[in-house]
């Protein structure tokens, strides 16, 4: 057995020595740095498991096999991940995507474009609608102005050719003397009483 | 607690998330011009009052503004990433035609929606177990009909490992 290791190239100590243990970082546990050791196990010599040497080799041939089979494998697992991720974001698959949702995109501006023509025919129409019955009322307006105008004057001819009627009947520096004299000759009386129908009553119950 | 405001139900989280308008990631701004008086005005003024919060609910890093009576007609008017612009007229319309229209423009539609909440179901799995704060359960003692955490219920003695020593030590004797 010997022979036939001393012919592999690999070093005999690498071979014959058990696979390196899972690194654990001394860990102090519930005990401090100064606590005495336990009464039971004060005579303990820890001695490590014993190692079967050809059992060993043969083992960890198989181990690096073994574990070299499955890294392969997981790295390759690995790898189709993130090429699947890389081409979801930044690849053919990414660019297809985006060009797709910008024609979406288009469309869908296009149709809130006809939307609001739509609207927009809708809008003028009422506006022309709204600005002609201003229009009918303005006119309208205008023509009662117009009327209450003319009515206004001719109101106003009326009683100034009232007044020019009357003006021949005053009492002027000229004719002073002769209405002083016409009012003393022609005394009036106005002691009458007058019923609800008009009639005129002369004669009176009471006179002083 | 009293209820405030004329509608409360707009502040309870159930009418929030019945919201279904989500924007597209490019859209960044929304404002809308309203009028507070007007016949042609109303459909905009209902959709402020009772559809704003549910899209700001669901779209919180969406800028919205409202601006009223500045102009005589209401529109909507969205700002995209590129400096887009997308003017949407309101004028004369109800409030669920409003948001069906808002939807379908700038909104993720139903099958995106589903594909991202699947993607986000796929993140947190079930099965996995660690700290309360990012999985569901830290042991498997707190599944129901699982042997509990002797923590917090003592095993019946027969499970205990010194009975069972004792019974072991007993018999051997």
């Amino acid at each position: 057995m010997l022979r036939a290791l001393s012919r592999s190239p690999a070093p005999v100590v690498s071979l014959l020595s058990p696979r390196a243990a899972v690194l654990v970082e001394t860990v102090r546990g519930r005990k401090s740095r100064t606590d005495p050791k336990a009464k039971s196990k004060l005579g303990r010599i820890k001695t490590p498991p014993p190692v079967d040497p050809g059992e060993m080799v043969v083992l960890k041939q198989r181990y690096t096999e073994y574990s070299l089979i499955l890294r392969a494998l997981r790295l390759e697992f690995k790898e189709q991940m993130l090429r699947k991720k890389y081409e979801e974001e930044v690849g053919s698959v990414a660019e297809e995507r985006a060009k797709r949702e910008e024609e979406e995109h288009r469309s869908l501006m296009a149709l809130n474009d006809a939307e609001n023509l739509r609207m927009r025919e809708i809008r003028e129409q009422r506006m022309q609608q709204e600005a002609e019955a201003a229009e009918l009322k303005k006119r309208d307006a205008d023509i009662l102005r117009q009327q209450e105008l003319e009515n206004y004057i001719k109101e106003k001819e009326r009683h100034i050719l009232l007044l020019q009627e009357e003006a021949k009947d005053f009492i002027t520096p000229e004719n002073l003397d002769q209405r002083i004299e016409e009012a003393l000759d022609n005394p009036k009386n106005y002691n009458f009483a007058i019923d609800k129908e008009g009639r005129v009553v002369k004669r009176t119950a009471f006179q002083r | 607690m009293p209820m405030k405001g004329r509608f409360p139900i707009r502040r309870t989280l159930e009418f929030l998330q019945k919201g279904e308008t989500v924007f597209k990631k490019s859209v960044q701004i929304m404002t809308v011009n309203y009028n507070t008086h007007g016949d042609l005005s109303e459909g905009a003024r209902k959709f402020v009052f009772f559809n704003i919060p549910q899209i700001q609910y669901k779209n919180p890093w969406v800028q919205i503004m409202m601006f009223k009576n500045m102009t005589p007609s209401p529109f909507l008017r969205f700002y995209l990433d590129d400096g887009e612009q997308v003017l949407v007229d309101v004028e004369g319309k109800d409030y669920k035609e409003i948001t069906n229209h808002v939807k379908m423009i700038l909104g993720k539609s139903d099958k995106v929606l589903e594909a991202e909440a699947l993607a986000k179901m796929e993140l947190s799995n079930p099965a996995n177990f660690g700290p309360k704060k990012y999985f569901l359960r830290e042991c498997f003692s707190e599944v129901e009909g699982q042997v509990p955490h002797p923590g917090f219920v003592p095993l019946p003695k027969e499970m205990t490992g010194k009975y069972r020593a004792k019974l072991a030590a007993g018999s051997d004797e």
